[in-house]
């Protein structure tokens, strides 16, 4: 008998539990109506590209030496450097470069690998065309400049998440010219203590006297 | 409205004023009444659709509120053609009947779905007098045609020649079977308690006290069987196993494309308002505003009977019936998006061993408490 209860009880309070968990998820999907929408409205606003966004490649003719490194590291050997062989200056003279965006993979190896560093990313993504052949960028179309997203007049560009003011999460509605979370190198350098740096001054002067006759 | 002379109430009396229009015409009476016979079921049908297509949009526009997006907004102000939108594309589209499949079952299989929720909204209370026809076994109606469902799903299933499809509508029959019968057992107490079947009678059992008397009050478990099992009827989550994306690709309906998907998704929605409606009618008070409408035209002075003030008290009906149904749809959007789904396995256990037994014990508790408060549990 009591233990016919005891279950009934069990029972009860598991369903009553159950019935607890159910109304605190409602509340926190709730809770979420009152909240604003965080959609990016593409194309009246966009998001700025971070720093390091692997973008569009931008290639310098003038600084290219045509080691071909970059078609060496590059996973499908993508860029086309098209050089001959002067044998009056015994040197390698580089006719044209391209790469086809089409295939690229924007891995950013040949970036990474290139000994003069004429070759960047950018942060242009929207490399959308009807034609598959005019993605294929010569050195002319890769030399240019990127355009950016806050400088066209119709967009209203928006920071990432890594680019907004502390304790902000969504960047519509946040002022531009607020800075974004962290210190600047030099402001870190503020908070440092300064016995130590002095210490150190006075040492490296005496060393330079010591070496200087 | 058919309303049987002997209970003829004063007041307003479209039917008869319509008659007698028609008859100043020079039409026989029984000609009159018959122009007249559709016009309820039009307007209801309308409101049905209409109906619908706002839940479509509420569905759209609360589940992107809860998501933090923003829904539908070209399509119309605020996205409000959506659902039009989303209805014509489906017109437009090519009707497919997969080769091999059983053509005559896979066409039937949406018509027995939908049809049957459709016809339930014969007994669907407004207001005292607006509803289609008072049956005498008005609740019981709805119940028996709801039994119709699983028939249709199972045709769905078994004429795709897909055995995916195949075990989605098993499953889909095996879930409408089991959460129909604690589903009865839930408007069984109620019935008990207001002595008849016919949803009108259920209402006028809860008017007197305003907000008070509501069945709420007195059957708070069997509302919450109630509304677990017309979810599991209806298919929403957490229930909606069969029609799960992930599950199966889409389960029973997976080969159905253009019009025949079109009538899935409407017997959907159109059995979401329905229940939701059914949900207010036999615990929420139906047309009753949570004040005492006669206490509050008692309180101007005017009769009851005045043309103005019967319209006005017709609309707060509406609009009350409309509020608490559109309440009960928001909380099972918001439920949508607030639990995960159940196996199964889980589901079958849910409906049998669990609400069947709490529900026989709710029917049981009602009937004692029935024989030993009269007055309140409806003598």
């Amino acid at each position: 008998m009591f233990g016919f209860l005891k279950k009934v009880g069990d029972y009860t309070r598991d369903a009553v539990g159950a019935a607890n968990y159910l109304s605190q998820g409602l509340a926190v999907t709730f809770d979420h109506l009152r909240r604003r929408p965080i959609t990016v409205q593409y194309p009246y606003e966009k998001l700025i590209p971070s720093e390091r966004y692997r973008g569009r490649i931008h290639y310098e003719f003038d600084k290219c030496i045509a080691c071909e490194v970059c078609v060496r590291v590059c996973p499908i050997n993508l860029p086309v450097v098209d050089w001959v062989m002067n044998k009056a200056t015994k040197k390698k003279e580089l006719r044209n470069y391209s790469i086809d965006f089409g295939v690229c993979i924007f891995c950013g190896n040949c970036v990474e690998y290139c000994p003069t560093n004429c070759l960047s990313m950018t942060e242009e993504y929207e490399l959308a065309a009807f034609d598959r052949h005019s993605l294929n960028y010569d050195n002319i179309a890769l030399g240019r400049l990127p355009t950016s997203v806050t400088s066209d007049p119709a967009v209203q560009p928006l920071r990432e998440l890594a680019y907004l003011p502390k304790g902000e999460m969504d960047p519509h509605g946040v002022d531009p010219s607020r800075p974004r979370a962290g210190q600047l190198p030099a402001q870190v350098l503020e908070t440092l203590p300064k016995a130590p740096a002095a210490a150190a001054a006075a040492k490296t002067t005496a060393a330079g006297e010591e070496t200087n006759p | 409205m058919v309303i049987p002379p002997a209970v003829v109430s004063p007041g307003l009396d479209l039917e008869s004023s319509f008659t007698q229009l028609l008859e100043g015409f020079g039409l026989s009476p029984g000609a009159a009444h018959l122009l007249w016979l559709p016009l309820p079921m039009l307007t209801v049908l309308v409101a049905a659709v209409v109906g619908v297509l706002v839940n479509v949009w509420l569905e759209r526009k609360i589940s992107a509120a809860v998501q933090q997006r923003i829904g539908p907004e070209y399509a119309g102000a605020l996205g409000i053609l959506q659902p039009l939108a989303d209805g014509l594309k489906l017109l437009f589209k090519e009707d497919i009947i997969p080769a091999r499949a059983d053509g005559l079952l896979f066409t039937l299989g949406p018509v027995l779905v939908l049809v049957p929720v459709i016809l339930s909204w014969l007994v669907v209370p407004f207001g005292q007098q607006l509803l289609i026809s008072n049956v005498g076994v008005g609740i019981f109606l709805w119940i028996a045609l709801s039994s119709i469902q699983p028939i249709g799903l199972l045709m769905a299933g078994y004429a795709s020649n897909n055995k995916y499809s195949l075990l989605g509508g098993l499953r889909a029959a095996a879930q409408s079977i089991s959460y129909e019968i604690p589903l009865a057992l839930a408007v069984l107490a109620v019935v008990m308690m207001s002595n008849s079947l016919s949803t009108v009678d259920i209402v006028n059992q809860q008017t007197g006290a305003g907000i008070l008397s509501w069945n709420i009050w007195r059957q708070p478990v069997g509302f919450a069987i109630f509304w677990i099992c017309a979810l599991a009827e209806c298919e929403r989550l957490p229930f909606d196993l069969p029609e799960a994306e992930e599950e199966l690709v889409a389960g029973y309906q997976t080969e159905y494309a253009g019009m025949k998907f079109a009538l899935f998704y409407l017997g959907s929605y159109i059995n979401l308002v329905l229940s939701a409606l059914l949900v207010a009618v036999l615990y929420l008070g139906g047309w009753g505003f949570p004040l005492p409408v006669e206490w509050i035209v008692g309180l101007t002075g005017q009769p009851i009977d005045a043309p103005l003030v019967q319209v006005i008290t017709a609309t707060t009906g509406i609009v009350m019936t409309v509020l608490k149904a559109y309440l009960l749809v928001f909380f099972a959007i918001l439920l949508r998006w607030t639990v995960p789904r159940v196996r199964i396995d889980q589901l079958l256990n849910l409906g049998w061993k669990f609400l069947l037994p709490i529900a026989l014990v709710n029917l049981l508790v009602t009937a004692g408490l029935k024989l030993a408060f009269p007055v309140a549990f409806g003598g």
